[in-house]
């Protein structure tokens, strides 16, 4: 089986990030970028995978210009196979459903047999790529999932739904599974695999290699328009608490109860 | 981790390629997860992290200069740069450790050992199997290495080594070492195994900083050396070892130049958050001094050991600028350590902020590998030759 892994690449997540002049956009200027946080533990779990086996090939599936090619080395130097690159002016302003599209087409393209990605990526926090990959895809699919085993044709899925209850999902293959935190911890890209890495050919495939409409991506396609950004507002100074220990306990679980409502 | 601000324009030195952009990521990732976070334990116990340094041989950085066909990754002076660098933004005890390791023992072996000695050896050293070391120093001569009485003296099939080596990183876990001894009045390179009839070594030295990493005497008593460990020719030993000093010194002055990344930030941040008088300390001007000369200080140290990397390679000879790269760099990690101390007043000489660790390392850069006072008897003798002919 071939396991596809959609990765991303976002701001670094101790970046700070500015609004650019559009007012609708982040100035990426000089932004230090990374993989995706959550992609990592997909594309850990796929390389688990063939590690044990259970997959022949896990393939990288990027949309993203040549900037995005640092990080897809970086994941065929942890040891991904292969790669492409998914790239074409018709894909610029692509909607979340627009780049699932793009996503879906490639990993049918490439006869992926299991779609992992991370539950979101932590630059836009729209957690629907995937969801809609596999609604493309008319695949079964399972969120935000912390644990994942594969039998034959198969697949049980376990994920954290909320309340401190936890789901096991089963299903069939071919699916798209979203990973969660604390899946796997991420391997360190070894030093032959940099070397490795440096040797492949990441392909490029646009619009037409993957016999996508244009107009049904990118801007064209897309249903939903960026409109506006701003800084989030100043964080309010911290309180204080005084008096008697006791008292203050007190008034702390009240505060963190009916205020910041954490409780 | 501990990066400063840098125009991309900057790669071009520090990044050449994207294998070395890649390759600084990676253990700067793995040296702020791995490294950090066990480096005060072993600056205590002061012995080397076993554990870790197998960890680093997974990676593959223990053979980085080792060519891809015999098991290594293959790399350049400028990519040991970058990984002592970054190692020591954490614990430069730990890489000097991974310095005698990789640079003293393999790269040096890499140069002068023939086939059947490179399948013996190298593999379990790439690995991390077996730790190694080099012995060249003596009680008695130290700059003056020419000076060593260390001899070797052939019987039969086996060379028999007498006399001490002292000073040696990684004496006490080493399971194999470079050794320098005179044959017949020259200097010929063997290699020893710890196992071999005759070798013992003294118990750990104790010193002031560079703790995660051991330190000891190797002792030769009618030590008995197989002549297959006999390295390239009886005689030729001088030769590889002046030849293997250049990458060995650059990689020291990258450590200094990693401790003094680290403090710059250290320093910075510190300053920003500090109050003092109703205000950042940053806003003092001494304090602005420590930090404007120390950033500066830095990179003009970094330009330079990066620079001249790109010089250095096995069959490119750069006496002059490796030298000037460890005397001038080697003084830098110290003095930016120090006025790290400072900018942090009391908490810099306080254990938890790590700074003391990092100032006590520094020094070491102005002994080891050839003192200051070597660089510039070195460069003095060599711009000569060079300008005056
Ligand atoms: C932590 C540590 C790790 C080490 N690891 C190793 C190792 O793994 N392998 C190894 O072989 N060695 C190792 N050494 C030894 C190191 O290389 C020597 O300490 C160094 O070369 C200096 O020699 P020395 O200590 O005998 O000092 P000396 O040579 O006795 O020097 C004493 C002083 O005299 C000065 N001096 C000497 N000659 C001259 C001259 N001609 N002109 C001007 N000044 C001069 C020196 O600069 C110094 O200031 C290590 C040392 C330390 C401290």
């Amino acid at each position: 089986m071939i396991i596809g892994v959609c990765l991303k690449q976002v701001p670094a997540s101790d970046s700070r990030i500015k609004i650019d002049g559009s007012g609708a956009g982040v100035d990426a200027s000089d932004l230090k970028m990374e993989i995706n946080p959550y992609d990592e533990f997909a594309l850990e779990e796929a390389l688990k995978l063939k590690d044990a086996k259970v997959a022949k090939k896990v393939i990288v599936l990027t949309v993203g210009g040549s900037d995005s090619e640092q990080r897809i080395r970086d994941a065929l130097a942890r040891g991904a196979d292969d790669a492409v690159r998914l790239d074409d002016a018709a894909f610029a302003g692509s909607d979340s459903l627009g780049i699932a599209r793009i996503l879906a087409a490639a990993a049918q393209k490439e006869g992926v047999g299991l779609i992992l990605a991370g539950k979101q990526a932590i630059d836009d926090d729209n957690s629907q790529v995937p969801a809609m990959v596999a609604e493309l895809l008319g695949w079964p699919q399972v969120t935000v999932v912390d644990k994942l085993e594969l039998d034959g044709g198969s697949f049980k899925a376990w994920r954290q739904s909320g309340g401190g209850v936890r789901d096991v999902v089963t299903g069939s293959l071919p699916a798209v599974i979203s990973a969660d935190k604390g899946m796997n911890t991420p391997r360190y890209a070894k030093l032959r695999g940099i070397m490795m890495a440096k040797r492949k050919k990441i392909p490029v495939y646009d619009a037409a290699a993957l016999g996508l409409d244009p107009a049904s991506v990118g801007a064209a396609g897309a249903k939903v328009t960026q409109v506006n950004w701003s800084e989030p507002p100043a964080r309010p100074p911290g309180r204080i608490l005084s008096g008697e220990v006791p008292s203050m306990v007190k008034e702390l679980v009240t505060l963190l109860r009916d205020e910041a409502k954490v409780l | 981790m501990y990066e400063l601000p840098a125009h991309p324009a900057y790669d071009a030195l520090f990044n050449p390629t994207e294998e070395h952009r890649m390759l600084r990521e990676m253990v700067a990732d793995f040296a702020a997860r791995e490294v950090g976070p066990q480096a005060e334990e072993y600056d205590r116990k002061a012995h080397l992290n076993r554990a870790l340094f197998n960890q680093v041989g997974e990676l593959g950085l223990l053979g980085i200069t080792v060519p891809e066909e015999l098991g290594g990754a293959g790399l350049d002076a400028v990519a040991a740069v970058i990984v002592h660098e970054e190692l020591s933004k954490f614990d430069p005890g730990f890489c000097l450790a991974y310095l005698a390791h990789s640079m003293l023992f393999v790269n040096n072996f890499l140069h002068c050992s023939n086939d059947e000695q490179k399948a013996r050896f190298l593999g379990k050293t790439i690995s991390g199997e077996w730790v190694g070391g080099m012995g060249m120093t003596e009680p008695d001569h130290g700059t003056d290495v020419l000076g060593m009485t260390t001899t070797a003296v052939l019987d039969g099939d086996h060379y028999v080594l007498n006399g001490t080596k002292t000073y040696i990183t990684n004496g006490i876990e080493g399971d194999i070492f470079c050794v320098y001894a005179k044959t017949g009045g020259k200097i010929s390179a063997f290699v020893v195994e710890a196992t071999a009839p005759g070798f013992s070594k003294s118990a750990h030295i104790p010193k002031m900083g560079m703790r995660a990493s051991s330190m000891s005497e190797l002792i030769f008593d009618n030590c008995r050396v197989p002549v297959s460990n006999l390295l390239g020719e009886e005689g030729s030993g001088l030769t590889h070892m002046m030849r293997n000093l250049e990458i060995e010194r650059l990689a020291l002055a990258a450590m200094s130049t990693g401790i003094a990344l680290r403090c710059v930030h250290e320093m910075v941040t510190y300053a920003h958050d500090r109050k003092a008088f109703g205000q950042s300390i940053n806003r003092f001007g001494q304090i602005q001094r420590y930090i404007g000369e120390s950033y500066a200080s830095t990179e003009a140290a970094r330009c330079l050991v990066y620079n001249v990397a790109r010089a250095v390679a096995p069959d490119i000879q750069n006496r002059i600028g490796s030298d000037a790269a460890k005397l001038f760099a080697a003084p830098i990690g110290k003095q930016v350590a120090d006025a790290c101390m400072q900018v942090l007043g009391g908490a810099g000489y306080c254990d938890e902020y790590q700074i003391e660790r990092l100032f006590r390392d520094a020094k070491l850069l102005e002994i080891g590998g050839g003192t200051i006072e070597s660089h510039q008897k070195n460069l003095t003798k060599d711009l000569t030759r060079s300008i005056c002919r």
